[in-house]
């Protein structure tokens, strides 16, 4: 019961330390929406091909930017984690009975929150954009692109740990974005590419909860797609955690 | 020497070891440190910069766990069960600790909880702790507007929050200006007063002889010395004189080896440009030392009869001085004779 009460103080003080700087919950919500406003009618415009029908664009495109929201929320933590080893404030909770799982569970509920909640917005524009919303699939592609920020934030929150450096953690940070979102079919599917690319795909985690978040939010929910993305999801989610949870073992500043 | 969990200690150790890898290199940190402290003293742990104190703070305080050796902290073993170690102690890091984008209050609040606290008790405690170090004035402004002074005074208010019987403190007052200062040296004589053991570190000769009971002091992860200051300081030297020659520095050691043979002169040392002689008797050895120089036509810049400083203790435990080991010194109170 102690682990619940310290988790739930641990999000708390997170979320509060989010509501006191608003302007990250104004980027939160403005990147992808300008995705939607300016990049959707790019897409429409090219639209038309096998793995992208004229009339489905959005069909495969919010999904893909929900993606891309829960990997920028859980991607975050990193920073975050760095500033308060600095500042001794990890050592600090340490030396308390606090469980480390629970302090690292703070940061991930605050970024889920954090991803779940502009999500909600997003789909709300979308639908007024022409998205057709099946709400049944909407909700458990909401689990699952949870689970996928749960996922990045533990392993940001290890990464920032393990480096102790900002400089470090930013070029980690960059350098796997692109691969893994491009890899992962966020902005066009993946099946519009060579053979190559697909197999490539295939090596990236993140691919499968991509390619399980278009079928569910075509309302498609007992899928192997969807099957293989929850699993992928829901194991990757485990062993980040598990990671997170080793490193504030052993943070040092 | 086995450790037992008696509870007329507050802290015991016996042969702890750390070292770490660097660059291919096992450095030795802490290196068979057995060390007892008594419930309800200021206990002081002096060291030149890189020589364990924190190595051994974190051991203690469970955020690294030796290579060998044992260590018990409030009673309970800190390899076997860190989680009652971590219930009973106190521990404000030389980092701080206090979170920048929480009130004051919000710190308190959720330190309290941690410990187990209900939340009407850990509000009571919260309440008399913003009044005791008086943080009234800013408790529900975010840490991040806070002076370094305040912030201290938050980040000790946040180690004894939960009133742990043992409270660690890692360089407590460096960075601090002086009024802070002995503010805080009065925050933990009340702590002490009250009953709870407090363990500090410093590279401050100053702090370690005033405020501590009883000190200990450290060099390359080894105990060099350790009991109540005055008794350190009788026990390792008599009266010191200190001169000042109006010579190069290279020709200090010739000149140091020559007054260590005078009358009355335990054992003199050079160090910052001038000699230290460890005397038995102050009046006759000087007039020696004064003759020695005058004959050889050497000036005096300067000389000085002082009591014995915690530098002195640590000069002839380890042949440097703890200025030269890196670390900032209070000076010993000396008594101008000469100029």
């Amino acid at each position: 019961m102690m682990f619940v009460l310290h988790a739930g103080l641990f999000f708390r003080r997170k979320l509060l330390e989010t509501l006191r700087q608003p302007v990250w919950i104004v980027t939160g919500l403005s990147t992808p929406l300008l995705y939607l406003a300016l990049f959707e009618p790019l897409l429409r415009s090219v639209a038309g091909g096998a793995g992208l029908p004229a009339g489905q664009v959005l069909d495969v495109f919010v999904p893909g930017i929900l993606a891309l929201m829960a990997f920028g929320a859980g991607m975050g933590a990193g920073w975050v984690v760095i500033w308060e080893l600095d500042s001794g404030v990890i050592e600090r909770l340490r030396v308390t009975p606090a469980s480390r799982l629970a302090l690292l569970l703070g940061t991930v509920l605050r970024d889920v929150v954090m991803f779940a909640v502009p999500a909600v917005v997003v789909i709300a524009v979308a639908v007024g954009f022409g998205f057709s919303a099946h709400w049944g699939g909407l909700a458990l592609l909401l689990l699952l692109l949870a689970a996928l920020t749960a996922a990045c934030s533990a392993t940001s929150s290890a990464l920032g740990i393990r480096l102790k450096q900002i400089g470090s953690l930013a070029a980690v940070v960059t350098g796997v974005q692109l691969p893994l979102t491009l890899l992962s079919g966020i902005l066009l599917p993946l099946s519009l590419g060579p053979a190559w690319l697909r197999v490539l795909g295939h090596l990236n985690p993140m691919y499968y909860a991509v390619e399980a978040a278009r079928d569910l939010a075509v309302g498609t929910i007992t899928t192997v797609t969807v099957g293989i993305g929850f699993l992928v999801t829901a194991a990757a989610a485990a062993l980040a955690l598990w990671w997170g949870t080793r490193s504030y073992q052993k943070a040092m500043a | 020497m086995p450790v037992t969990d008696s509870p007329s200690e507050a802290i015991r150790t016996s042969g702890l070891r750390k070292s770490f890898r660097v660059k291919d290199r096992e450095l030795a940190a802490v290196s068979g440190l057995d060390l007892t402290v008594a419930p309800g003293q200021i206990f002081g742990f002096l060291g030149p910069n890189g020589a364990g104190k924190t190595t051994t703070l974190r051991i203690l305080t469970t955020l690294l766990a030796p290579d060998a050796g044992e260590a018990f902290v409030a009673g309970a073993d800190v390899r076997r069960s860190p989680q009652l170690v971590r219930r009973r102690i106190g521990y404000v890091g030389q980092l701080g600790g206090a979170d920048a984008s929480a009130t004051g209050r919000e710190n308190l609040l959720l330190q309290g909880r941690l410990y187990g606290l209900s939340a009407a008790e850990t509000g009571r405690r919260a309440d008399e702790l913003i009044d005791v170090f008086d943080l009234g004035a800013f408790a529900d402004r975010t840490a991040r507007s806070y002076s370094g002074g305040q912030r201290r005074r938050l980040e000790v208010a946040l180690g004894i929050m939960h009133r742990p019987p043992v409270l660690f403190l890692d360089e407590p007052t460096t960075g601090l200006d002086p009024q802070n200062r002995a503010n805080l040296w009065d925050q933990l004589r009340r702590l002490r007063a009250a009953g709870t053991t407090v363990f500090l570190t410093t590279h401050y000769l100053d702090e370690a002889d005033q405020l501590s009971d009883r000190l200990a002091i450290i060099d390359h992860g080894r105990l060099i010395a350790e009991g109540a200051p005055a008794e350190l300081k009788r026990r390792y030297s008599g009266n010191i004189i200190a001169i000042t020659p109006s010579l190069p520095p290279e020709s200090l050691p010739s000149l140091e080896r020559d007054l260590a043979g005078g009358p009355f002169v335990r054992d003199a040392r050079a160090a910052d440009g001038s000699i230290r002689l460890s005397v038995t008797d102050a009046t006759q050895a000087m007039a020696a030392a004064f003759g020695l120089l005058a004959a050889r036509g050497i000036g005096i810049r300067a000389a000085s009869l002082a009591q014995p400083s915690l530098d002195d203790v640590f000069l002839r435990e380890t042949g440097r001085s703890l200025r030269d080991a890196g670390a900032p010194a209070g000076e010993p109170a000396g008594e101008q004779v000469a100029a």
